[in-house]
């Protein structure tokens, strides 16, 4: 042990200088002291290149939005870069937190759907993005999730939030459909179809299991 | 028979953790065991998880509902990892098997670190004393359990139960409001370390000392050592407005007859005026004993958790979704949370081990790291050990502790994780 003469205060951890005064530690006996926790290392600032990352990207926003608006033109381009922008942000985001796949994914699409709709929005020609990429990219989210909880029934539930949410977003196309919003029928009709039968095999069929699940999701 | 799936709504402690922690708010508390051996990792794996089932507030995952999160049975096996330099370091479940612990080696010890969503102190030194008896066994060394060992004994329902929500009584709700305290504030070590000071003394040198010198028990004295302290350090709490409240978490088991391994602990506060300058350290005592008297009362506990749960009956609150309850619960934590305590002592007794871990376990420790400054106490055999934590530069206060336990005669043996060098680095 060690022994520090000013605070009167044994010391068995192997320093040589006492943490309280600074004095210099006398040696007591001749047994060898050992540091009991792990050492700590000098770690990189892992967060810069984050927090660059987010830089860039909003100078980005402002200096396109900024440029766009001098010109005197009505806003085209820069919005399609500042969606950009902000779409890079999202996913990042998205992608870094750590939740299951399925959840990743299922954020990604809707991320991705919006971004879609919102650039077609600012070229003034949405008609595809709504007719075509959102059913479409809903309809696969939801096929992916079926299947995995087909070839994976004893996991279902970890895939039950996803489903559930982008089964009622797969729902949207068809109210604008409803709405005369969108001018292509078919794909919004079907993209509608397949995940109010999902929906309702959901609160249909449900077995032991999965009432439990809703149980647990929903409790108050 | 254990049961293969289940689910918990989380308890009243445990709910806001999960939407306030991060790096520097971990809300994770540490617990080890140092053995007179080197530990094989392999081994303490295989104990942990032949354990695990036992345990099931324990053996779950943290879960999204849409008005609440709640536990469900987490079926996989959990990795034992070597001690990171970090003392109850912030970790995401994700990223940990879907486990709100860690269990963690480094040379002879064994450490648990436990979000406080799932326990409690109690329930987590519970579930470390059986892992390490496990450890033993497996080892080939025969121990008799002496029936202090859970995971010897057959598992209760009752290790389940909230309650919190069991002796919850609508009629003793009151009023809890809380004034803001004086925090203490100050530059802070890089990386989230946590500096942790270990004083060691005989216990009987201290049970002696506090009851013939003071006539108050162990934590009473503890209180106003770090109250007078504080008042002694710092430049900027007398003549503020804001009181310093020390806050001293109950375990209530003893109270209410229970046997959960979940959350059951409430705080009492040492509350002192800051705008009183002659403060000395035995009237700061006096106080403390009044405090504690009064506090530690069941009808007043029952009528806080009655209070508590209360809150979270509240119909509004309820249908809130869980997205709007987040950023609600992070306001209000801010608000109300962090602001309400200056510092917290949290002292868990004496360790009821079987006789034949003597020799076999040496040391144990208990970190509470929280922001500004943490006490915690535990004993083993003879020993005492009391740990101070700050992720704070200033280590005045701590100076002042220990200084009191030498004027008062205590013969201190410190173990600290500080290093020369580390000012380059922290």
């Amino acid at each position: 042990m060690k022994y520090c003469k000013t605070c009167h205060v044994h010391y068995d951890t192997p320093i040589d200088h006492c943490i309280l005064c600074n004095g210099e530690l006398e040696s007591e006996g001749s047994e060898v002291l050992t540091y009991k926790f792990s050492e700590m290392q000098k770690k990189p600032a892992s967060r810069l290149f984050i927090r660059i990352f987010y830089f860039l990207n909003i100078v980005s926003v402002i200096v396109s939005l900024y440029l766009d608006f001098a010109d005197g033109l009505p806003l085209e381009w820069s919005l399609i870069v500042s969606i950009t922008n902000l779409y890079a942000i999202a996913m990042f985001i998205t992608l870094t937190v750590p939740t299951i796949w399925t959840s990743k994914l299922t954020k990604s699409i809707i991320l991705t759907v919006l971004s879609v709709i919102l650039i077609g929005l600012s070229i003034r020609d949405y008609a595809w993005a709504i007719d075509i990429v959102f059913p479409f990219v809903v309809l696969s989210n939801i096929l992916i999730i079926t299947i995995l909880i087909l070839a994976n029934k004893k996991k279902w539930f970890d895939y039950f939030s996803s489903l559930l949410v982008i089964t009622i977003i797969g729902l949207i196309p068809g109210l604008l459909n409803l709405f005369r919003v969108t001018t292509l029928q078919w794909p919004s009709l079907i993209c509608f179809a397949y995940s109010a039968f999902t929906l309702i095999g959901i609160f249909i069929l449900p077995s032991k299991s999965s009432r439990e699940e809703f149980k647990r999701r929903f409790h108050i | 028979m254990k049961k293969k799936k289940y689910w918990y709504k989380l308890d009243n402690a445990g709910k806001i953790f999960p939407a306030v922690s991060k790096d520097d708010r971990s809300n994770v508390f540490r617990l080890s065991f140092y053995l007179n051996e080197t530990i094989d990792p392999i081994i303490l794996e295989d104990a942990v998880n032949k354990i695990l089932p036992r345990f099931e507030p324990f053996a779950v995952q943290l879960k999204n509902g849409l008005f609440w999160n709640y536990f469900a049975f987490n079926e996989r096996k959990v990795v034992v990892e070597p001690e990171p330099a970090q003392l109850c370091k912030y970790f995401k479940p994700d990223h940990n098997r879907g486990f709100l612990f860690k269990v963690y080696y480094l040379d002879n010890k064994i450490t648990l670190e436990t979000f406080h969503a799932i326990t409690d102190g109690s329930g987590a030194l519970h579930f470390l004393k059986s892992i390490v008896y496990h450890y033993f066994k497996l080892r080939g060394i025969k121990i008799d359990h002496e029936g202090k060992i859970l995971s010897e004994k057959p598992m209760s329902k009752k290790e389940s139960e909230d309650n919190f929500v069991t002796n919850y009584d609508k009629d003793k709700r009151r009023n809890l409001k809380e004034e803001k305290a004086y925090h203490l504030e100050g530059e802070r070590f890089n990386h989230h370390w946590v500096l942790f000071v270990k004083a060691k003394v005989q216990s009987k040198d201290l049970i002696q000392l506090v009851k013939t010198k003071y006539q108050c028990t162990i934590t009473q004295y503890m209180t106003a050592v770090l109250a007078y302290s504080i008042f002694k350090e710092t430049v900027d709490f007398v003549g503020k407005k804001k009181p310093l409240k020390i806050f001293v978490p109950v375990n209530l088991r003893p109270y209410f007859d229970s046997v959960t391994l979940r959350n059951f602990s409430l705080y009492i506060k040492a509350t002192y005026d800051s705008e009183r300058t002659d403060w000395t350290f035995e009237n700061m005592l006096e106080l403390t004993k009044a405090q504690y008297k009064d506090q530690l009362d069941k009808d007043k506990l029952q009528s806080r958790i009655s209070s508590l749960v209360g809150f979270e009956k509240n119909v509004f609150l309820r249908v809130m979704p869980l997205f709007l309850k987040t950023i609600a619960f992070k306001i209000g934590y801010k608000i109300l949370g962090e602001s309400i305590s200056s510092t917290s002592i949290s002292n868990l007794g004496l360790v009821d081990v079987p006789s034949g871990f003597k020799g076999l376990v040496t040391d144990i420790d208990f970190v509470n790291a929280g922001y500004g400054l943490a006490m915690t106490l535990i004993s083993l055999e003879h020993q005492t050990n009391v740990i101070l934590s700050t992720p704070l530069k200033d280590i005045s206060i701590i100076n002042h502790v220990i200084s009191m336990f030498v004027k008062d005669g205590l013969d201190l043996v410190l173990d600290t994780n500080y290093k020369e060098g580390y000012d380059e680095i922290l």
